[in-house]
């Protein structure tokens, strides 16, 4: 906490130093901002229309695919069927033939027509099937119909050899038996692998589905994350700069985007408001050295006259005034000339228009100095001033003149709630908070109502008439203490008094550490 | 009607006190001096005197306060104000309350002179 505070001050001191450095930074910020890979809000919607859109394309040309696929294979299927139709067919004729001795040429046609169904598909089915599977398919066939072949030429030929015939007709039946078989295998494999096709085919939609959600979620997460959290950012930090916190935003996003263009905008318009922040506390310093002139004139008065009557004691009394009265007014007079000039020294640093120059300070001695400072108007008001400055702090670093208007502002509010008689307290120590110091003034007089007190640090807030106050001076200081990295609060209680505390941080770190 | 015209001179800057003490004893008034308000106006209590001089912003008692001290204590006295910062408000509010007369610092004895003999003229004393 501490150590964000003053390293924040210390960037604020460092670029407000002048301005020159501070518009390189942004131009260098601008330039941070450039190195950024390009990745638009445009891009981020090209990107998910791309995404879904490619989805749902495969899931088409998936579908489309597995539809075609299937359509094949009910092809093949209805092909194996009318070949084991045939071969069915051709063994039915066949066991005619051997029952009732007709039919035997029926077979062979069938056998002839299962054959060019076989070829003509020949190559679908080794695809299928395993090519041994095949070839014992083909060499089932072929035999057969040799055999029938033979068959036919002995019934041609009107040969009756019962011994061949029957040996043919065991054959036959053998063969016959294991073409049926595997052509039976055949279907019923093509059947299963449908089966399991048709299944596949029920579960894609399913699947699709799953993975539809999981690419939206998915999408869903990426653009809340690259939408929201940017804007989120954005929120608090205008909440900051309100605050008055005038340190340029951090970049919203990884990637240079339409935000990048608001990020730059805003840190554009913190520039603005801090270079008004400073003329700002410039024009009300000046203010406030009006307010401080009249007193300063009296206090001035004072030496002005002791010289005078000085001088025109000599002037009248040369001639009978011993040496040693004479050496006496004589220092009198560089006495009160040397007055009179740290009067006026006073005034014009606090007055003196020039750059903002941070650097290490004793808080108490700077305390008594604005003290000084207001010290006529102290005089005029009647009120009772009293201190408690320890020693021995720690310094802090800043700006004098800023942190004497803080105070000045402070004194002079005091004096007018304590209007006569009434007593300030000022006090100088450590704070709660470790390493920070805290300055506090207190009045006795009418104390701040509830219902303002969230106002007071309002610019252009105020509970003097017209002409008397310009609301400015809280606001000056809060403004102040902000950017030395302090705070500023206040304890009040109405018709009782009310306590100002400036908590600053401390310079207890080695003045090295600090400068880098 | 005393031989001597009693004076007593207020200001808190020593100086003052110093230089003016002389300079208004040379010409003849017997003068108080003092720096502290508390103790003037303890004498002030204590003696009738015949002026007072008094500077007006003081730590602690201010001239004003001074004045109206004066004024109960004592019709006559005549009361001369210093001030090192004049408004038209204070030469007012010095006025109403029974001032004779105000000065501004920076001033030259003779110019508070010729005001002390205008307020002891107007005592009744003539010859100064």
């Amino acid at each position: 906490m501490t150590t964000l505070l003053e390293s924040d001050s210390e960037s604020i001191n460092n670029s407000k130093k002048t301005v020159s450095p501070r518009k390189s930074a942004l131009d260098s910020d601008c330039q941070g901002v450039h190195s950024r890979i390009r990745f638009s809000l445009r891009s981020h919607m090209l990107l998910m229309f791309i995404l879904l859109s490619s989805l749902s394309m495969a899931l088409v040309i998936g579908s489309v695919i597995a539809i075609n696929h299937i359509q094949k294979n009910l092809n093949f299927f209805e092909i194996s069927q009318e070949y084991l139709f045939h071969i069915a067919q051709a063994r039915r004729w066949e066991k005619n033939y051997f029952l009732y001795g007709i039919n035997l040429e029926d077979s062979v046609q069938s056998a002839n027509n299962a054959k060019n169904i076989l070829s003509d598909n020949l190559k679908k089915i080794t695809i299928i099937l395993l090519p041994e599977k095949t070839a014992t398919i083909v060499q089932h066939l072929d035999k057969y119909r040799e055999l029938l072949q033979e068959l036919m030429v002995l019934e041609e030929n009107k040969i009756k050899n019962t011994e061949k015939k029957h040996e043919i007709e065991t054959s036959l039946r053998k063969h016959g038996a294991e073409m049926v078989n595997v052509a039976a295998a055949l279907v019923d494999a093509e059947q299963h692998s449908m089966n399991a096709e048709l299944k596949i085919m029920q579960r894609i939609p399913v699947y699709s589905l799953a993975a539809v959600l999981l690419v939206t979620t998915f999408l869903v997460c990426f653009f809340v994350k690259r939408l929201i959290k940017p804007l989120r950012l954005l929120v608090e930090s205008t909440q900051n700069i309100a605050k008055g916190d005038f340190s340029p935003i951090p970049p919203m996003c990884k990637y240079r985007s339409e935000f990048t263009t608001v990020e730059l905008a805003i840190n554009h318009m913190i520039q603005e408001l801090q270079l008004r922040e400073v003329a700002m506390i410039e024009s009300h310093k000046l203010r406030a050295v009006g307010t401080l002139t009249a007193g300063v004139a009296h206090e001035l008065n004072n030496p002005l006259n002791n010289i005078m009557l000085t001088a025109h004691t000599i002037f009248e009394d040369h001639n009978d005034l011993s040496e040693d009265e004479l050496l006496e007014m004589i220092n009198d007079l560089i006495n009160e000339a040397d007055r009179s000039r740290k009067i006026i020294r006073n005034l014009l640093d606090f007055a003196r228009e020039g750059e903002s120059v941070s650097e290490p300070i004793d808080l108490g001695v700077l305390v008594n100095d604005t003290i000084k400072l207001a010290q006529n108007q102290i005089k005029v008001s009647g009120a009772k001033i009293e201190t408690q400055i320890q020693t021995h702090l720690p310094q802090i670093r800043g700006d004098k003149q800023q942190l004497k208007q803080v105070f000045l502002n402070l004194i002079l509010n005091a004096l007018d709630a304590v209007k006569k008689d009434g007593t300030i307290k000022i006090s100088l120590e450590q704070a709660d908070t470790p390493g920070f110091l805290a300055v506090q003034v207190e009045d006795n007089g009418s104390g701040i109502p509830a219902y303002i007190l969230s106002n007071i640090f309002d610019p252009f807030f105020t509970t003097k008439g017209p002409g008397q106050g310009t609301g400015l001076g809280l606001s000056v200081a809060h403004g102040i203490v902000t950017i030395h990295g302090g705070q500023i609060s206040i304890e009040t209680e109405e018709g009782e008094y009310s306590r100002f505390t400036v908590i600053l941080p401390s310079l207890n770190v080695p003045a090295e550490f600090k400068k880098t | 009607m005393k031989e001597k015209l009693e004076l007593l001179l207020l200001d808190d800057e020593t100086i003052v006190g110093k230089r003016l003490g002389p300079a208004l004893e040379k010409v003849g008034y017997d003068v108080e001096v003092y720096e502290d308000p508390v103790e003037a106006l303890n004498r002030i209590h204590e003696k009738e005197f015949d002026i007072v001089v008094t500077d007006i912003m003081m730590a602690e008692v201010n001239g004003i306060q001074v004045l109206e001290e004066v004024r109960k204590k004592s019709d006559t006295t005549k009361v001369i104000i210093v001030t090192g910062y004049a408004t038209v408000a204070l030469a007012r509010e010095a006025m109403d309350k029974g001032a004779f007369d105000m000065i501004a610092k920076p001033f030259k004895p003779s110019e508070l002179r010729s005001v002390i003999a205008k307020a002891a003229h107007s005592l009744g004393y003539k010859q100064l």
